[in-house]
């Protein structure tokens, strides 16, 4: 399961007037299994390169290779079905998609696109809304009754129950509550940790960067900045000045207290670690 | 979706862009009149000519005039075939089996063909060097004296105004659905007819839901700035007339009065 691309580019509408190249020359290789964040200012090219993976759009350029699929430019895939199976791309605003009647019926639809039987695609859908926290007195109503972060986690159980191997997230997040978006990558990290999915992440939440994700992909301006880990990235002020982020809180605080001639550790990341941390170094 | 040309407006700084839409639009259709009066190809010529200027002020690159006129390729060749058959005029160029060639029938279709592209100049010509907003505001004025018979005339320009505002906003709505549905494994080109009606269901149903939800969300940030359907407005866009628009609207009317000067004493 792996996800790379060589030296691609992607311009939109070439030879027009409105022509914009969005990516410049982009060398990267996920990791397999791992939770990686993909970041950058708006427009820096975070959703074009994730629409690449399933073959939404075909670079203009170079070549992305997703397991056994390559795809170059200028070249038709024939197999891209095959490839759309394997890679579950979850879009912004992925409530918008919802079209049948019923909200079992709609998150069956992608298994069964993909060649599922109709009782198939029924109990992996059903498997799919228990994971979202969809309960099953509601599998029978129509998905407009719903609210929106309700309406998001059915979305994304339509893309779970395609079983995909690679989770593709494009800003999941935006627009939830604090505690819905928290709940909602608590799920993500389960899927990635429990079943070996590779996810992707497209985010501007540094703290669920921090807390939820092992790697760290920076775009800027279409060109990839940085490709690190973590502890790597949330240590080095250089990197985050680079990318145009503010550092999380913890991030702030672990500063401070260097400031005032405290050294933590690099990979001291979350709260629990920082206190038990500071606990052990002053306990008598 | 995204390379649709015709009506398409391409932000530029010349002195066509500059113009009052008003005097754009009187002179499109001044221009529009000479194109329907029979006045031969010394008139086509003419028309023609002043238009390739037109296009040259505007600085619009010349493969976007050409890149508009290609959808009309298929209705050319379709007008051609069917002149061939029908129009028996002129001299007998060319006989094969069971067809027959007149030159009435080419000259015939060389005037149709001319005439659509030169539509097409025109109108492409006034909605890239005009901003749609502007388009309706010019409309609105233009409307005006039908106000006097009940006519709604703002109500009919804020329509067509909100209307074209959203196109971009659809189009690109679609895509990001199309995109989504093609992520689940919607193919639109292959499968059985039921396949296919489900593919595009799965389209449209997303597509109204969000309509109507952007249509409530609109009239309710409207009516939050204080819009009420019939009362008074003031303008934040005052149009007014330069020396270049009186120069645009008689010189159209001229090219106009040329063409009817040649189909009466040229052409006879």
């Amino acid at each position: 399961m792996s996800i790379c691309f060589e030296k691609l580019s992607h311009e939109y509408s070439p030879g027009t007037p409105f022509a914009f190249l969005a990516l410049k020359d982009i060398n990267l290789t996920f990791a397999e299994g791992k939770m990686t964040a993909i970041i950058g200012a708006t427009g820096s090219g975070k959703t074009t390169l994730v629409q690449h993976l399933n073959g939404l759009l075909l670079p203009t350029e170079g070549r992305v290779t997703v397991n056994d699929h390559v795809i170059e430019a200028g070249k038709k895939y024939p197999k891209i079905k095959d490839l759309r199976k394997g890679v579950g791309l979850v879009f912004q605003f992925a409530e918008n998609q919802l079209f049948e009647e019923t909200i079992i019926k709609d998150v069956s639809f992608g298994p069964k696109n993909f060649g599922a039987t109709e009782e198939e695609a029924r109990e992996r859908a059903v498997r799919s809304l228990k994971i979202v926290g969809i309960t099953e007195d509601m599998f029978e109503k129509s998905p407009l009754e719903l609210s929106g972060g309700q309406k998001r986690r059915v979305a994304i159980a339509g893309i779970l129950a395609m079983r995909p191997r690679i989770l593709v997230l494009d800003e999941p997040t935006a627009g939830l509550d604090p505690q819905g978006a928290a709940n909602m990558m608590e799920l993500f990290k389960r899927i990635n940790k429990e079943n070996g999915i590779t996810v992707l992440i497209v985010t501007h939440n540094m703290e669920h960067v921090l807390d939820y994700c092992d790697e760290v992909v920076v775009l800027g301006k279409g060109r990839l900045l940085m490709q690190t880990d973590i502890s790597t990235f949330f240590e080095n002020e250089e990197y985050m000045k680079k990318a145009g982020i503010d550092p999380p809180s913890i991030v702030r605080f672990k500063r401070f207290l260097k400031e005032k001639g405290l050294e933590l550790p690099a990979d001291v990341l979350s709260i629990e670690e920082l206190a038990a941390e500071i606990a052990g170094r002053y306990r008598r | 979706m995204k390379n649709i040309t015709l009506g398409q407006y391409i932000p530029l700084d010349s002195f066509f862009h500059r113009l009052d839409p008003r005097s754009k639009i009187c002179a499109m259709v001044a221009m529009m009149i000479a194109v329907f009066i029979p006045a031969g190809f010394i008139g086509y010529a003419l028309i023609g000519a002043i238009l390739i200027m037109c296009v040259f002020i505007s600085r619009l690159q010349v493969d976007f005039i050409i890149k508009a006129m290609k959808p009309m390729i298929f209705m050319m060749i379709f007008l051609f075939v069917v002149n061939i058959f029908v129009v028996k005029s002129g001299t007998l160029l060319v006989s094969f089996w069971i067809f027959n060639i007149y030159s009435g029938a080419i000259i015939e279709t060389l005037y149709i063909v001319i005439r659509l592209l030169l539509m097409i100049m025109i109108t492409t010509l006034l909605t890239a060097t005009t901003k749609p907003m502007d388009l309706t505001l010019g409309l609105e004025h233009l409307m005006g004296p039908l106000e006097k018979i009940k006519v709604p005339t703002h109500d009919i320009a804020m329509m067509v105004a909100l209307a074209l505002r959203f196109i971009p906003t659809l189009i690109e709505e679609a895509d990001r659905i199309l995109k989504a549905q093609a992520s689940r494994g919607v193919d639109l080109e292959n499968g059985t007819l039921r396949e296919k009606i489900n593919a595009i269901l799965s389209l449209i149903v997303p597509m109204f839901v969000s309509c109507f939800q952007r249509a409530d969300d609109l009239a309710d940030a409207m009516e939050a700035r204080g819009y009420a359907v019939g009362a008074p407005r003031v303008r934040y866009k005052k149009l007014a007339f330069t020396a270049g628009d009186y120069i645009v609207i008689i010189g159209a009317n001229l090219v106009l009065l040329a063409v009817i000067a040649i189909k009466i004493w040229v052409i006879k």
